[in-house]
């Protein structure tokens, strides 16, 4: 085969892949559609498609529900950014080793053992039913998760690159602007996507025990008068948010940050 | 870990421009890697260093470029010490290594600027000779591409690029060609050699490749096994440019076969003395 037909018949099956993935994700949101419309035909307590759908108009125009969003989205974001940021720090001190390391190594594997019901039970015993507590435990509950992955991503550091920039004299900043830092973002991304759809689920349940506000918050309120089809615009608008920032602003962050990446040799 | 004084960069021609005197480093403060190493370049010479895989050359190569603090023994660039890792005022050494070592997030480009910034290149020239050195090199079309898109010999030549956009007195370069298959590494080694000639620069060349060291070479040094002493210097006496496949270059290289294989073959290791060890 030649050159041309070569690359042909690779942009041919990169497009025959990508219809494939376009087919089976409608397949697998139309499974989900029949599931739900099974629910409601065989169940009293899963409302119909029709008449969610039907009240959608009415629930985003109704103007309390935005600040319940907001506080949510504030807390998640919130609490996400002292995981990444006290995560960075128990990986830097893990893998340094040494008596704080193997201290903060101990603490990481103790949290990575806790229920996220149980962190909402403590936080409600510590902090009362205050703000503070739903960071707490949303970070708590993250941070040992994005801790282990960065650490990986510092012990699988590039000695050859560090011996590199050693012999060209990189100062520490240059090093850590093109050579450590570079080297970790594929594993902050990795971190940042898994406990970005974790920290929404920890914000909810502690949004039950915690608050009296947010999106979880409504949810309960909503499931205690059995209002079942406004649980379900929140169960919707939960999904929309979630997936909406993973598609719409981390995957195509992620994608041009690690654009160097998935990109095939050429030969020559 | 740093030289006591900036290199010149107008060296003379005479004399020695690269003094390495009984050069010891050792591991652990017990595997000997270079026992008593001594070396002498002159400037704009090309030096190749043979020895057998894992005899201590890339060690050599790491003492020279300070990186690696030797036991004992002295090395001099340019009538300066080289006392351990040079800081960011000394004057820069190429590096070229084994593999390319680019950085795969960055550029073509950007390795080159980033190596010249560290440097403290004035920003004004930084692109001139980026653009220089690849037109050089004949890669310039790869000037945006990431490291990733580029075969295994076009990324070695970006790291040609870059060690000698430094413009460096001395260039360093630890088996650059090894990885390579053998039509892309004889291209590459034409290309070295017409590169020394135009831009003039002091090579050190460690390969275990016979051949290459006598094709590239006007003095190499041929090492025992490790730890690593000089068992003889051979000069190359062959006017350039020269071809891979010059009958000299072969009856040079049966000789100097002959001479190693006592020494590099399954024998005690750097059994340099039976051999009428030199250095």
């Amino acid at each position: 085969m030649s050159r041309p037909e070569r690359a042909i018949a690779g942009v041919t099956k990169a497009a025959r892949d990508r219809w494939l993935d376009v087919v089976l994700g409608c397949a697998g949101l139309a499974s989900l559609v029949l599931v739900w419309w099974i629910g409601s035909r065989t169940t009293t307590f899963v409302p119909s498609i029709a008449e969610v759908v039907s009240s959608i108009p009415g629930f985003v125009r109704e103007e309390e529900i935005w600040p319940d969003v907001l506080a949510t989205v504030r807390r998640v974001f919130g609490a996400l950014a002292i995981a990444m940021v006290t995560g960075f720090g128990a990986a830097y001190v893990m893998s340094r080793g040494g008596l704080w390391g193997q201290v903060v190594d101990r603490y990481v594997s103790l949290m990575l053992g806790i229920p996220s019901t149980i962190a909402a039970l403590l936080a409600l015993f510590i902090f009362k039913r205050s703000e503070v507590g739903v960071y707490f435990v949303v970070a708590i509950i993250t941070f040992p998760f994005v801790a282990l992955t960065l650490l990986q991503g510092l012990r699988a550091a590039d000695r050859r690159l560090d011996e590199m920039s050693d012999v060209y004299r990189f100062r520490t900043l240059a090093h850590v602007r093109h050579v450590a830092g570079p080297h970790l973002v594929p594993y902050t991304f990795a971190a940042l996507r898994n406990e970005y759809a974790h920290a929404w689920k920890v914000v909810v349940l502690a949004e039950l025990f915690a608050v009296n506000t947010g999106m979880g918050a409504r949810f309960a309120r909503a499931f205690d008068r059995f209002l079942l089809v406004d649980a379900m615009l929140w169960l919707l608008v939960f999904m929309v948010i979630l997936l909406g920032t993973e598609y719409l602003l981390l995957l195509p962050i992620e994608r041009r940050v690690l654009r160097w990446r998935g990109t095939r040799q050429v030969v020559g | 870990m740093r030289a006591d004084l900036p290199m010149p960069t107008g060296q003379d021609g005479d004399g020695d421009y690269i003094r390495v005197s009984g050069l010891r480093v050792s591991y652990d403060g017990t595997t000997l890697a270079l026992a008593d190493l001594d070396l002498v370049a002159s400037k704009g010479d090309f030096v190749a260093v043979l020895g057998p895989s894992g005899c201590g050359k890339s060690t050599l190569l790491h003492a020279m470029s300070g990186v690696l603090q030797p036991q004992a023994g002295q090395i001099e660039i340019g009538g300066h010490a080289v006392r351990g890792s040079m800081g960011p005022d000394a004057p820069p050494i190429g590096y070229v290594f084994q593999d390319h070592r680019l950085l795969p997030w960055r550029t073509v480009a950007q390795n080159i600027s980033i190596v010249l910034q560290a440097a403290r290149v004035p920003r004004d020239e930084i692109d001139g000779r980026i653009d220089r050195y690849l037109k050089l090199l004949q890669i310039d079309r790869f000037r945006d591409a990431w490291p990733m898109r580029l075969s295994g010999g076009q990324r070695q030549r970006v790291s040609i690029a870059r060690a000698l956009a430094l413009q460096p007195a001395v260039v360093l370069m630890d088996e650059p060609f090894s990885t390579l298959d053998e039509v892309t590494a004889r291209l590459m080694r034409q290309q070295l050699a017409e590169l020394w000639r135009e831009c003039g620069q002091t090579i050190v060349f460690v390969t275990h490749s016979i051949r290459e060291a006598l094709f590239l070479a006007n003095r190499v040094y041929v090492l025992t096994k490790g730890p690593a002493r000089v068992l003889e210097v051979v000069d190359v006496p062959i006017e350039r440019p020269r071809r891979y496949e010059d009958p000299r270059l072969t009856e040079l290289e049966g000789q100097v076969v002959d001479r190693v294989m006592s020494v590099w073959g399954f024998g005690d290791p750097g059994d340099g003395s039976a051999a009428g060890e030199r250095g």
